[in-house]
């Protein structure tokens, strides 16, 4: 044992060393980890303490350990807890001489350093100090019995000294005063060892009614570790708990969660913004029950809390503070109101007196939380996390994110309900009652006039409609001069404003960002450049802003936050604006609304004379604390005053500049910042101010030059008044889809919280004015700054009429910025790969090599410290060409012709493709008479999940699942309408013409837990194929990375920014992601540090171009390599970048039949392009002293910094991309063979079992119990049967599997034809994911009690991606059912928000209320909704459906028909009654029809068919 | 998308109408008529708008093709012309004679995927006409007025563009030149049907109004000053003289009479179209009427000398060319348009003598098979044995190139660093020659070649004078400031 610890205290101390050296180096930073788990709660309605409420807590822990992760060492989990009433009794015990009269003990629960006695001894003193100064006294320490050998290595070694502390109360305090000192008493310790510099010390719980145990081990290990759980005498009347699934194996015993008041599963993306804001919000934070020590507990959120912690701790403070919790939970994760039509008037006040108090905290979250008297469950807005309940017979509430996690017995059950989004429910121990959502709201609202407070709202919109328009306007010269000061060019005219006002939406482009990084630029670029869009993924989902905008919110207050404990009228006093957007009309109406208490800050500086720019922005900050200690309300920063002498502050600088100061000084929530910008012009650049602080922009020189153009009559047929709002309204959805990338929905929110990374930018510069802003390799600080700035300023006004700029940042343009790809490269390599001529490729390269630095690498060069080999000594081509990859390019994307040639290259040279997003016909699967395969080893599984079937995902060697794409992190993809083809059509499921869009997340991957359970699923559909996880690149991706290996992914892939499309906005391939060299340092450092890195294969791509490319990726982590825009340009392809135009004149990225018969493109050109590459890379490796590839892997130490960038910078430095981490003693690259296998599940013994049915093909019938711990029932046996017997050869039902119980996730996934699943009891999320063609029937044991139309019976996201198959569910399914369904008929009895959602195809009955947004996107298929309360108008999304009464026989016969299966399937109670008054009830159902079906139906919908009529 | 562009999957290819061949063979009009405006808008909105213009970049002046093509299809043509214009010195010209099928629009990348290109050449002229017609073609009338002079010597395409940039600049520009008429071979080399005469002209008409100052008949060291002279007058000069030696055959019979070199046969036929008296003309010994003519070479020269024989009224016309037609140097659309006007290529056949007595009657040619690629890859021809030929020929004119004259010599200044083919040798990142402060373009540094490329000369040649005089300014002012 003693052997034992020294060896894991040696990991630690090695381990740590390497964490603080990435650290250090600036490649990693702790903050970036993420966590997301399981969690749920056990109460007694009635308040009584019971011991089976411990019991079931801890038994719903053992039931979930699949949403956690384990290390390598199968003991080390992420964490898991339980949060209980204290037990009395069993304290009192504990200690000698408890008085009676005192009734209650506090407790703490207390982690002290394991490794000092010196500092524990201080910590102890500490915290008895501070108890006994408040009147309390110490009864003892106790240490807590543990079992040290349950837990791993890594927890073992960082385990602390876990002890509790009994607090009498010899006073007799009154209980409440006592929970609300020892809170106090709890942060004053917390500030206190903190002052000692002891960081090991942490308090779990402090308390008189509630301890927590938690610790760093498996969740089913919870009460073997401590002992004191299975003691008879912890009874509780409730048991929160939570199990953690962390993205890195970083060891932290004190993340694990419940926290003092709640338990989170989910991530707060908002996080920053947030902390920031509470700062603010603390300087004005008085409770008057907390009295004297208002100051004791700030900071409310300590320093480096995680982003759970930190939600805690703010929870805690305002329940200690006296709100009542359900308010508060209200207060922090408010629902999405403003767009709900189906919301009472009460609900919708109140959450806009909220709406006014402070900004919510966004992001996925379940939650869970007590203040012991109140217990409650919420979620987020979006619903993002799942959670189930079910109440008994008894009085016990069990809430989780699975259903089944507690055994319960059926005829127990008297309710299975969910939490839909931004839904809560909770239980009033006092009172001993349950309230459902609606009754705790309704309970709320009527706390307080709400309704009348929120008429002291003032709404901008209102205020503008009264003072009349006016704009801002300049003469023509001297607009372009302006211009031409902000490098604003006629490429951003024509390209970017002018699409913005003609089409309300952001400009769309395609292909990649191939120019330089703004700070290896040799021309002027924006500010707003070196901010690249950060997005997320895996952890947590992008919002889609697109079809569920409903969530979504623009609104900007513009005011004075007050008092957050404040409950009263005053509150509400605010200006509101519908946007933070402003043109000219709504800027003089802030200003005038303000009248004196507005201060205007001017922001330029006077070109003559040195540091211009620092003592500017050091006046700025003065002016404004002058200002806001003055009483101004408003500050305005302008820059509109430059002239010859003076020249701009960028203003990105300047905002920056004074929030950071307010914020620091605690004054910002005293004022606003509206900023007039001359700069800004695009999306990016609005996003970037109010990234960094600004409340409202005003663009006021975009706005002129839209004024301009109108007056030259540019915009024909639209007013002025127009252009201004259609541009108002682009920037808005632009602003909105950059915050959906987030996953957060509210500009409160998002602004001040600096969601970008900054590339290039100096960390010097960074942490004065953009705290928190992450800047790995520094780069350009204020000096070259304000260089570029002069420069530009001396081109602008040096001459009489400046010159025109036509631009070249997206197109080049010989004046412009310079391509990494330009015409004589493009010629060059196309002669090369044509001639087959190496000399040639050569040339090519020389000619790449030549260029002026484009991205990172570009600046570093190999160090060729050991002795040359001789080239034959080197590994083959052939060897080094299987490394090579073309990344997802979809069928549809490119013409058939230029797909085929790629895979057909691809596979001839035992390398790989990848199929894209788009499906692939099953003509392809097999080679060619002549030899030739087309079939796409690697199979892409994206968002849309078009084409993806059981069966094509068994003609695949390796399954991709795309996260994200380079071009555009964080978005769906997107095929325009004309490039849907009869055959794109097919092979997608979906109809000919109709633009398919794919949803920004992938519904079935909320958080890490939901990515392991897809990668679950896949490799059980496919026995054999790898997974591969695609993310792009960004600050934080190694943690992501991380926790991807955890999950059992095969492959990593990490893109860069720089990455093609075939279209997408502007602004994110321009502003999005960053380059890979970053991404993928951080991510081999990462898994190296975490042990990881030799069970995953490392990719990268994203504008790979040579040979010299390729080597230096290995250097930096990768094995192999995406080569993506070369191949395409290898046939043919000549960067017309048109590809989302189906122009392509090549025949590459067209679907038109004239233009792909341009297509010249060979599989030899591809082939030889792949030859050039590695013969390159042979003769670099053996000048390096090298001979294979391997050997170059994580060899950053061949690598050196040759280049720094412009004479201007602060230092651009790339050590932290270059260091090398403690790896452990495991291999730098994958040295696993095969896959990394996933655990069976009920399958295993199914395949057994029916080896009569899979073998000879008999029909078969068996029969299981099933529990939430059988995941992806059904798949695995699915796996076998396309693979002997086709698609289609099994009759529907052959092999008949009947469950008993609560069904795991994905039950049944991609089930095919042949198999039925028959569930009799309830089942989790993803029931019939990926359906092909098996059937799935779900109804309620004949013994429960319940009635299964009022319950819900399948979980979230069900039928999600479903091409064909059947599924019958009696009650009612949860949130996005049906989404993306392209094929399977369905009859359910009631779903979630976002029903139907993409729907491409198939058939859904829903025989009940359905939630908000049904059907948004819905472009083929078709729903019936019956809907006896009349409720479909207010929450149906009729943006491409209509819905209307049935009008056609056939239809009636074909909902008849559903109906009469479901009652068959079901034994539907439901069903039973509608069939048996079906002409009474049939008026009572809708027909949901896509508008684009309309006339494309067989049989139309409309008796009187216009269509017809005509004909 | 609203763009009106990306339409050459709508619209083909279309140039604007041509006259009859028969008709246009009778005068030396011009041969295209305009674009109507609508014509010009569909034809420019066949543009892809590429990511990688590969029209501009194989333009030499680096045109922003796609940018005033979307301006041309949306209607906006001041704002088309602005960007032509700002670009290019004389759009107007460009747009008329630039062989295109060999520069942006032989690279356009739909004409490479073979959907034709889009005709930039015809629209190019079609804006800047357009932009004459509106008055919208001003002269310059620079900002500031600076005192430092630049001497330019040649008023061709290189000295035209030079003086007029500086002249933007606001510095005094005076262009010497020894023919009697501005625009070098614009006005004298080029014929007018594909040229019009009176386009010159008006571009030279703005370039005096903007104050530039021309000395014309006046040759360095002939007729007009020392070059010595030149230097001391000017802060600054520019040589752009061209390239006007003609090579000649080495063949049996070459002096006979009737045999005449390519440029002064131009020059009497553009002169004669000036309504300039001609005596070498009318003497009959410079027109092609009623003859059967020879031209030898492939290049635009000889190009331009078949069609003003066939405008003189000649029995016949033949181009005699040493390489076939996909690898002569001249433009393919002015082979095409010599065909339609009925010249006669005579393809891989090279003179071999010229026979006749007292003036020459026919030429005896030799045919030529094309061997392998040389070191500048083309195949060099070589003749094929025992394949002799005759061919009735009253005038012969000799097309074959041209090369510097004695400019050493002619300017007295021994100390100016020539090439061993005799064109000047200058430092291409500064314009700059051997001599301080002068500076050289155009042909004359370049060897023969297009009109485009002199105005690209020119135009980097002012830039480069332009911080030749001003650093020299800050340094003179540095120099002030010490003593």
């Amino acid at each position: 044992m003693r052997q034992f610890e020294e060896h894991a205290a040696e990991f630690v101390a090695r381990a740590e060393a390497g964490r603080r050296r990435l650290i250090e180096a600036g490649l990693y930073d702790p903050a970036w980890e993420h966590d997301a788990c399981g969690v749920g709660c056990v109460v007694a309605i009635d308040g009584t303490p019971r011991r089976e409420v411990v019991v079931k807590g801890i038994q719903a822990l053992k039931a979930v350990w699949h949403r956690g992760a384990v290390d390598a060492d199968g003991k080390t989990g992420d964490g898991a807890g339980i949060l209980l009433q204290i037990p009395q009794e069993f304290f009192r015990e504990q200690i000698k001489g408890a008085r009676d009269t005192e009734k209650r003990l506090g407790v703490g629960m207390v982690f002290l350093p394991r490794n000092s006695l010196a500092q524990q001894e201080t910590c102890r003193a500490l915290v008895e100090s501070e108890i006994i100064r408040f009147g309390y006294t110490v009864r003892g320490w106790r240490q807590v019995p543990v079992d040290t050998s349950v837990i791993g290595e890594k927890a073992a070694a960082t385990r602390p000294e876990i002890e509790q502390i009994v607090i009498g109360n010899p006073r007799c305090v009154e209980e409440d005063r006592f929970e609300r000192e020892l809170y106090v008493i709890r942060r004053r310790i917390e500030k206190a060892v903190l002052a000692e510099n002891i960081t090991d010390f942490y308090i779990c719980s402090l308390s008189c009614r509630t301890v927590v145990y938690k610790g760093l081990f498996l969740a089913e290990q919870l009460d073997n570790f401590y002992p004191d759980l299975a003691d008879e005498r912890f009874r509780s009347a409730f048991a929160l708990f939570h199990q953690r699934y962390s993205t890195n194996t970083w060891p932290s015993w004190k993340l694990a969660q419940p926290f003092r008041v709640l338990a989170h599963n989910g991530e707060i993306n908002t996080l920053r913004g947030n902390v920031n804001w509470m700062r603010s919000h603390e300087t004005r934070m008085e409770a008057p029950l907390l009295g004297e020590h208002n100051e004791d507990v700030k900071p409310i959120i300590q320093a480096g809390s995680s982003d759970s912690a930190a939600l805690d701790a703010v929870f805690e403070a305002l329940t200690q503070g006296g709100r009542l919790l359900p308010l508060v939970k209200t207060l922090l994760i408010p629902p999405a109101w403003s767009q709900r039509m189906a919301m009472p008037q009460a609900h919708r006040d109140l959450f806009n007196y909220c709406n006014c108090v402070m900004e919510p905290w966004d992001g996925p979250a379940a939650v869970v939380a007590t203040d012991s008297r109140w217990v409650v469950a919420g979620m987020d807005r979006n619903g993002l996390r799942p959670m189930r309940y079910s109440r008994t017979r008894d009085g016990l509430l069990v809430v989780g994110s699975e259903t089944g996690m507690v055994p319960l017995a059926e005829t127990e059950i008297v309710e299975k309900g969910r939490v839909g989004p931004g839904e809560m429910i909770g239980v009033d121990l006092e009172a001993g009652r349950f309230y459902r959502d609606g009754e705790l709201k309704d309970h709320l609202a009527g706390l307080k006039p709400y309704g009348r407070w929120v008429e002291n709202i003032t709404y901008l919109d209102r205020l503008t409609a009264r003072r009349g328009f006016t704009t801002t306007r300049y003469p023509r010269s001297e607009l372009r001069r302006r211009q031409a000061l902000y490098g604003i060019t006629l490429e951003d005219m024509e390209l970017i404003l002018s699409p913005m006002v003609l089409e309300a939406k952001e400009p769309v482009g395609s292909m990649g960002d191939d120019t330089p990084l703004a700070v290896l630029s040799k021309r002027y670029r924006g500010l707003h450049h070196f901010f690249r869009q950060q997005f997320s993924q895996v952890t947590n989902p992008p919002i889609d802003p697109l079809r569920e905008y409903r969530v979504m919110s623009l609104k900007t207050r513009f005011g004075n936050l007050g008092n957050v404990y404040d409950e009263d009228p005053s509150q509400t006093a605010i200006l509101e604006a519908s946007s933070p957007v402003l043109t000219s009309t709504d800027y003089e109406a802030v200003l005038e609304y303000f009248g004196p208490k507005v201060r205007m800050l001017d922001c330029t500086f006077p070109v003559g004379g040195g540091n211009g720019l620092r003592d500017a922005l050091e006046s700025l900050r003065e002016q404004a604390e002058e200002a806001v200690r003055g009483g101004c309300e408003s500050l305005v920063l302008t820059d509109e005053a430059v002239s010859p002498e003076r020249a701009p502050v960028p203003m990105i600088l300047a905002v920056g500049a004074v929030h950071s100061h307010l914020v620091r000084q605690g004054l910002r929530s005293f004022s606003y910042i509206t900023v007039r910008s001359g700069e800004c012009l695009d999306v990016h650049y609005f996003a970037v101010l109010i990234g960094v602080g600004a409340t409202a922009v005003h663009a006021y020189l975009a706005e002129a030059a839209i004024v301009e153009r109108h007056e030259r009559g540019l915009f024909p047929d639209l007013t002025l008044e127009e252009c201004l709002a259609r541009y108002k309204e682009a920037v808005g959805q632009g602003l909105l889809k950059i915050m959906s990338k987030m996953g957060i929905s509210i500009i409160s929110s998002y602004r001040g919280g600096y969601n970008f990374e900054a590339v290039g930018l100096s960390r010097t510069l960074c942490r004065e004015y953009f705290p928190g802003l992450a800047t790995r390799i520094s780069g350009i600080g204020l000096v070259g700054i304000e260089n570029r700035v002069r420069a530009q300023h001396g081109k602008a006004f040096g001459e009489a009429e400046p010159p025109i700029a036509v631009g070249g940042f997206y197109r080049y343009r010989r004046s412009g910025e310079t391509h990494a790809l330009e015409a004589h490269m493009i010629h060059q390599l196309q002669h090369a790969v044509a001639s087959d001529s190496y000399q040639a490729y050569k040339r090519y390269a020389e000619m790449v090599y030549a260029q002026d630095p484009v991205s990172i690498r570009d600046l570093l060069d190999f160090d060729r410290k050991l002795p040359p080999v001789s080239i034959d000594e080197v590994e083959s081509i052939t060897e080094i060409r299987k490394r090579f990859v073309t990344p997802g390019m979809s069928l549809g994307a490119l013409s058939p012709e230029a797909h085929e040639t790629l895979t057909i290259a691809m596979n001839r040279i035992g390398a790989k493709a990848d199929s894209g997003e788009g499906g692939e016909g099953r003509e392809r699967y097999l080679p060619r008479p002549n030899g030739d395969n087309p079939n796409s080893p690697i199979k892409q599984v994206a968002s849309g999940r078009f084409g993806v079937t059981a069966e094509y995902l068994n003609a695949a060697r390796e399954l991709e699942i795309k996260i994200a794409q380079g071009a555009k992190p964080g978005e769906g993809g997107q095929l325009p309408g004309f490039k849907v083809t009869a055959e794109i059509a097919r092979l997608r499921h979906s109809t000919p013409g109709v633009t398919l869009i794919s949803p920004p997340p992938h519904h079935d991957i909320y958080s890490i837990e939901d990515l392991a359970q897809l990668i679950y699923d896949l490799k059980q559909i496919n026995p054999d194929a790898k997974v591969c996880v695609k993310l792009v690149s960004e600050a934080g991706i190694g943690t992501i990375a991380a926790g991807v290996a955890k999950a059992k992914a095969d492959v990593i892939l990490v893109s860069g920014h720089s990455g093609g499309t075939g279209a997408s906005p502007q602004s994110s391939i321009k502003f999005a992601g960053a380059p890979w060299e970053l991404g993928l340092a951080e991510t081999h450092q990462l898994l190296a540090l975490n042990r990881l890195r030799h069970r995953v294969v490392l990719r990268t791509d994203g504008g790979l171009k040579t040979g010299r490319d390729i080597v230096i990726a290995a250097m930096l982590g990768a094995e192999e390599f995406g080569i993506g825009t070369l191949s395409l340009i290898a046939m043919g392809c000549i960067m017309v970048r048109q590809c989302h135009t189906n122009t392509c004149p090549v025949g590459v990225c067209t679907q038109r039949e004239d233009l792909r018969r341009k297509f010249t493109g060979t599989a030899e050109k591809v082939v030889n392009l792949m030859s050039f590459i590695a013969e390159e890379v042979r003769e670099i490796l053996a000048s390096l002293g090298l001979r294979s590839l391997e050997e170059a892997i994580g060899r950053t130490d061949l690598l050196r910094q040759v280049g720094r960038g412009g004479p201007d910078l602060d230092d651009l430095d790339l050590n932290p991309i270059l260091v090398r981490t403690e790896d452990g003693g495991f291999p730098p690259h994958c040295a696993i063979e095969g896959r990394n296998e996933v655990p069976d599940t009920l399958d295993a013994q199914m395949v057994e079992d029916a080896r009569a049915a899979l073998e000879e093909g008999e029909k078969m019938q068996l029969q299981y119990n099933v529990r939430n711990i059988h995941r992806a029932v059904g798949t695995r046996l699915s796996a076998h049967i396309p693979r002997r017997y086709g698609m289609d050869r099994l009759p529907p039902g052959h092999i008949t599997v009947r469950l008993r119980g609560s069904a795991g996730q994905s039950l049944g996934a991609f089930a095919v034809r042949g198999l039925k699943l028959e569930v009799f009891g309830d089942a989790n999320d993803y029931v019939g994911k990926g359906l092909s063609g098996g059937t799935i029937t779900v109804r309620p044991l004949v013994s429960s009690p319940i009635v299964a139309r009022d319950n819900t019976i399948i979980g979230n996201t069900c039928l999600y991606g479903a091409t064909a198959g059947r599924l019958f569910a009696a009650g009612r399914a949860g949130e996005r059912f049906a989404v993306r369904n392209s094929g399977a008929v369905t009859v359910v009895e009631g779903c979630g928000d976002n029903g139907c959602e993409y729907m491409t195809g198939g058939v859904a009955v829903i025989l009940g209320p359905v939630g908000d947004n049904f059907a948004a996107g819905m472009s083929g298929g078709m729903a019936y909704v019956w809907d006896p309360k009349e409720e479909l108008a207010l929450r149906i999304n009729t943006d491409m459906v209509i819905y209307q009464r049935l009008e056609v026989d056939h239809y009636v016969e074909e909902l008849r028909g559903l109906l009469e299966e479901h009652r068959r399937e079901t034994h539907s109670e439901l069903a039973e009654r509608i069939l048996l008054a079906f002409d009474r009830e049939l008026p009572r159902f809708w027909q949901i029809v896509p508008k684009e079906m309309l006339d494309k139906l067989e049989v139309p919908v409309r008796r009187e068919d216009p269509g017809q009529l005509r004909a | 998308m609203s763009s009106p562009m990306m339409q050459f999957v709508r619209y083909p290819q279309r140039m604007p109408d041509k006259r009859p061949a028969a008709v246009r063979r009778a005068d030396f009009g011009e041969i295209y008529a305009e674009f109507d405006p609508a014509g010009a808008a569909e034809q420019a909105s066949r543009c892809e708008q590429c990511g990688v213009p590969f029209c501009q970049v194989h333009c030499p002046l680096h045109n922003n093709i796609p940018d005033w093509l979307m301006m041309t299809a949306e209607g906006r043509l001041r704002e088309a012309y602005e960007l032509a214009a700002a670009t290019n010195s004389f759009p107007e010209i460009c747009g008329r004679i630039c062989p295109q099928d060999r520069l942006c629009e032989g690279n356009c990348v739909i004409e490479q995927a073979g959907h034709g290109a889009v005709t930039i050449g015809a629209v190019e002229r079609y804006i800047t006409e357009t932009a004459f017609a509106e008055g919208w073609v001003r002269p310059i009338a620079p900002a500031v007025e600076r005192p430092q002079s630049v001497g330019i010597i040649g008023a061709g395409p290189a000295g035209l563009a030079c003086a007029e940039m500086l002249r933007r600049r606001g510095y005094r520009v005076e262009v010497y030149d020894r023919h009697d008429r501005i625009g070098g071979l614009l006005i004298y080399g080029i014929p007018g049907f594909k040229l019009d005469k009176r386009v010159v002209e008006r571009r030279a008409r703005l370039l005096r109004e903007a104050g530039i100052v021309f000395h014309l008949s006046c040759g360095i060291g002939e007729s007009g000053p020392s070059f010595a002279e030149l230097r001391r007058r000017h802060d600054a000069l520019f040589i752009a003289t061209g390239v006007y030696e003609a090579r000649k055959l080495a063949a049996p019979g070459v002096g006979l009479p009737g045999i005449v070199a390519a440029l002064d046969y131009l020059i009497a036929a553009n002169r004669r179209d000036l309504g300039d008296h001609v005596p070498a003309f009318e003497s009959g010994l410079l027109d092609a009427r009623d003859k059967h003519v020879v031209v030898v070479g492939g290049g635009d020269t000889a190009m331009d000398c078949v069609r003003t024989a066939i405008r003189q009224g000649a029995r016949s016309v033949k181009c005699l060319y040493r390489r076939d037609r996909d690898n002569m140097p001249g433009s393919q659309r002015e082979v095409q348009h010599a065909e339609e006007e009925g010249v006669e290529f005579v393809w891989r056949a090279a003179p071999e003598a010229f026979l006749g007595e007292d003036r020459v009657r026919a030429v005896r040619a030799i045919r030529m098979r094309l061997g392998p690629p040389d070191a500048t890859g083309r195949r060099r021809p070589e003749p094929v044995p025992g394949s002799q030929f005759e061919l009735a020929a009253d005038l012969v004119v000799e097309a074959l190139g041209f090369d510097p004259e004695d400019l050493g010599g002619l300017f007295g200044e021994p100390a100016l660093e020539l090439t061993r083919w005799g064109t000047i040798r200058i430092d291409w990142t500064t314009m700059m020659t051997s001599l301080e402060g002068v500076f050289a373009g155009g042909d004359i540094v370049r060897g023969a070649s297009l009109v485009v490329w002199g105005i690209r000369d020119g135009r980097d040649a002012a830039a480069a004078i332009h911080d030749h005089l001003a650093a020299r300014t800050a340094a003179e002012g540095r120099l002030a400031l010490v003593s």
